[in-house]
């Protein structure tokens, strides 16, 4: 840690202590997750459900229960900063109650927002003296970002061997065939020309479309390619992964544009907001691994652990400041696309899915626990005679044909299936029609343990 | 994603093939018809809908005492005028017309008297009624309560213009830039006069009875002023109701100058200070609450709650 950061963070630690002192703590909330994992969902129900928590109504009942019935009041507040835009809950929520309903799209930059919680004090003459008001700070993101986090310490040249060495293995062999074969067809001493750096920037980013989009893979590198954000795809992004046996100008300058890349991501993205969280929430889409097949699977394993070496691998002397999450919950999303027999199964899958990650938490001294939450609540549980026999599964409102539909998610096992398991094929699970929502969010929204995850994350400092 | 081989029979999709004995693979079957069907309604809104407090079983023993209290002294009382005004018709016309008229006079002023105390003690609900619809975010309502709120203010203070086609957010902080934060200013500036008022007649006061004596008088008076600011004209039930609300917010107000209020009695309320100041730091203390006491009707009267 160089003395700037540290400086920063036993300010960031002495600023804690004095807003804990009057009572306005400040609590930073880092949700995380891989591309399509629901984070914007995830946030707009959080927002919808606290606020409607606020007013008085059961929205949260485990939270609400495990503060105590402290809760007075939940608004929103001015973030701490005025350069990122806010998170714009009212059109999200707006979005999935039109008719017909829109999901978000694919988040492209970053957005913020802070809730205000009032609670009554803790103690027996707690009704007396004045409420505690703690402050939550949200921020959403694209998910693809999150992959340059790792990279981050890595040069040119480890994580050109480590992309390309995965890069030729799999699905991912056939999706970057062209860019594989392009750059196989460099010469050692190739020039510094940037019309061959867009031209193998261009067919890299092709590859990792083609493999986050037709296979399901989520350990994609650099984020940026996928998803450039506003500032879209500068000169700055026209590099690549390029092989030892290139040593030329073209392997200077993206060395030289990939620390470039990174100084930026730095700057705009991990030292703002990933710097410092008090807790963290990590999503994962494990039901869309797993029927996505083994190679998305084990992917998106290694994707977190990845992840998480940079996000919660903290030193002893972060965790000693307080810059380290205490408690790290991981997430499976979308738990309404099973029914309710098979969420614990989910939970268990999700356990499995994070043991890389999981245990870079644990070492950084977190507490971790896994849950299956559905943010909103989409189908119902349902029974369908496959074959001859009586299945439990869900049933949903399609979202393009607006038809009523039953479907089996299959067997969800518990662990890491068996090999045969795979052997089956894929599926690909529909997209459903919200249920029916008050647009203005007066009763938040309906969820599966989104208040037992809250309850474990944040009641605690409530 | 759509995996290549995504195929749709007889309204099933089954991507995996099954084999058998094993577990069947996962499919989307489609309903009958594939009408369209509406979205799925959980009953959310019920389920979760803010659980009243359980309400009071009308009215309390010492109300209904008094209410009865109340009817008998004015039913007898205009039952007795009656027959008196009665009895004197039948001595005289002149004797029964005068009569009637001082009786009429009498109980008009009664009534007035009590029609006023009705208004202002209902006028306080408004409050209530305005801050219980910004809690559950009824929108028409809030506006309806404001715009009566805002016909009700004294002439002089800024009103905000059509409230009607704003967001409720917007709506909420104009109000409280434009209207209740001039308020504010005022009835800290009362709140300083009162606390002037109250450290001189407390330092020169011959007894501490007559301390509590001047004190109690000067808040209530204070609070009553800070009360009109808001468009309250409390009669004596509207006072009462209205201390009692202030006691009530004197623990959020508190929030802000529970530290600063102990320092300055920790401070002055000392040996030392004693010694120094005499009486003067009891005085401090008295001028001090004064302005505390300014802020907390302030917060009880606000139709919006702060924050």
């Amino acid at each position: 840690m160089d003395p700037l950061s540290l400086l920063r963070v036993v300010l960031d630690t002495t600023e804690d202590a004095a807003r804990a002192l009057i009572g306005r703590e400040r609590i930073r909330l880092a949700v995380t997750g891989l591309s399509r994992a629901g984070k914007t969902v995830f946030l707009t129900s959080l927002i919808a459900n606290l606020l409607a928590a606020g007013r008085g109504a059961r929205t949260l009942p485990a939270l609400s229960d495990a503060a105590g019935g402290r809760i007075r009041r939940v608004f929103v507040v001015p973030a701490d900063t005025e350069t990122v835009p806010r998170f714009d809950p009212d059109a999200h929520l707006g979005a999935l109650a039109a008719d017909p309903p829109r999901w978000p799209e694919r988040t492209e930059d970053f957005s913020t927002l802070s809730l205000a919680i009032d609670v009554e004090r803790r103690t027996s003459l707690g009704g007396l003296l004045p409420e505690r008001r703690v402050t939550l700070d949200l921020i959403d993101y694209p998910g693809e970002w999150l992959l340059d986090l790792p990279m981050l310490r890595q040069g040119h040249a480890a994580w050109s061997a480590e992309t390309l060495a995965r890069l030729r293995r799999g699905t991912r062999a056939a999706a970057a065939a062209d860019f594989l074969a392009f750059i196989d067809s460099l010469p050692p001493e190739a020039p510094a020309e940037d019309v061959l750096a867009k031209r193998g920037f261009t067919l890299y980013r092709d590859a990792l479309r083609a493999c986050r989009d037709t296979h399901g893979l989520r350990f994609l590198q650099p984020g940026r390619f996928l998803n450039p954000g506003p500032r879209g795809e500068a000169p700055l992004l026209w590099f690549f992964p390029l092989p030892d046996s290139v040593r030329g100008g073209l392997a200077d300058l993206c060395a030289r544009r990939y620390a470039a890349y990174l100084d930026d991501q730095r700057a705009n993205f991990l030292d703002p907001f990933f710097s410092r969280f008090h807790r963290q929430v990590v999503l994962v889409d494990v039901l869309g691994a797993l029927h996505a097949g083994q190679e998305a699977f084990t992917d998106t394993a290694e994707a977190l652990a990845a992840v998480a070496a940079i996000i919660s691998g903290a030193n002893w002397l972060e965790r000693l400041l307080g810059a380290a999450p205490s408690r790290v919950a991981f997430a499976a999303t979308k738990a309404d696309h099973v029914p309710t027999r098979a969420r614990d199964s989910l939970a268990a899958l999700v356990e499995h899915i994070t043991l890389g990650a999981r245990g870079r938490a644990e070492a950084s001294g977190a507490t971790v626990s896994c849950h299956a939450v559905a943010a909103i609540r989409c189908t119902e549980d349902a029974v369908a005679r496959l074959e001859g026999q009586a299945v439990a599964a869900v049933r949903g409102v399609l979202l393009q044909e607006g038809v009523g539909a039953t479907i089996y998610p299959g067997e969800v096992p518990m662990k890491p299936p068996e090999p045969a398991f795979w052997d089956a094929g894929l599926f690909s699970m529909p997209e459903f029609r919200p249920p029916r929502l008050d647009r203005h969010g007066a009763s938040g929204m309906p969820h599966l343990g989104l208040d037992a995850l809250l309850a474990w994350l944040v009641a605690d400092l409530l | 994603m759509t995996p290549p081989g995504d195929r749709r029979e007889d309204g099933a999709t089954g991507l995996r093939t099954p084999t058998p004995g094993a577990a069947p693979a996962p499919r989307v079957i489609l309903d009958e018809g594939a009408a369209p069907a509406p979205r799925l309604d959980f009953g959310w809104e019920k389920a979760v809908a803010v659980v009243a407090p359980p309400g009071s079983r009308g009215w309390s023993s010492l109300a209904l005492l008094g209410a009865g209290a109340a009817v008998l002294v004015l039913g007898l009382s205009l039952l007795e005028a009656g027959n008196f005004v009665a009895a004197q018709f039948a001595r005289a016309a002149w004797l029964g017309w005068l009569t009637l008229a001082v009786a009429v006079g009498g109980f008009g002023l009664v009534f007035a008297a009590i029609g006023r105390e009705a208004r202002g003690y209902l006028a306080l609900r408004t409050v209530d009624r305005a801050r219980a619809a910004h809690a559950r975010g009824d929108v028409a309502v809030l506006q309806a309560e404001l715009e009566a709120w805002q016909a009700r203010l004294p002439p002089g203070l800024p009103r905000t213009g059509n409230l009607r086609d704003m967001p409720m957010d917007a709506a909420c902080a104009l109000v409280e830039a434009k209207t209740l934060a001039p308020i504010a200013q005022d009835a800290a500036a009362l709140g300083r006069a009162a606390a002037m008022q109250a450290f001189a007649v407390t330092a020169v006061s011959p007894s501490p009875g007559l301390d509590a004596l001047v004190f109690a008088w000067r808040g209530i008076r204070l609070v009553r002023q800070v009360a009109a600011l808001h468009g309250f004209r409390p009669g004596i039930a509207g006072t009462v109701s209205l201390l009692r609300r202030v006691a009530l917010d004197a623990a959020t107000v508190a929030a802000t100058d529970v530290a600063v209020d102990a320092m300055v009695r920790g401070v002055l309320s000392s040996r030392i200070a004693e010694h120094v100041a005499g009486e003067a730091a009891a005085a401090a203390v008295a001028a001090r609450r004064m302005i505390l006491l300014a802020r907390t009707a302030d917060e009880a009267c606000r139709i919006l709650p702060r924050g």
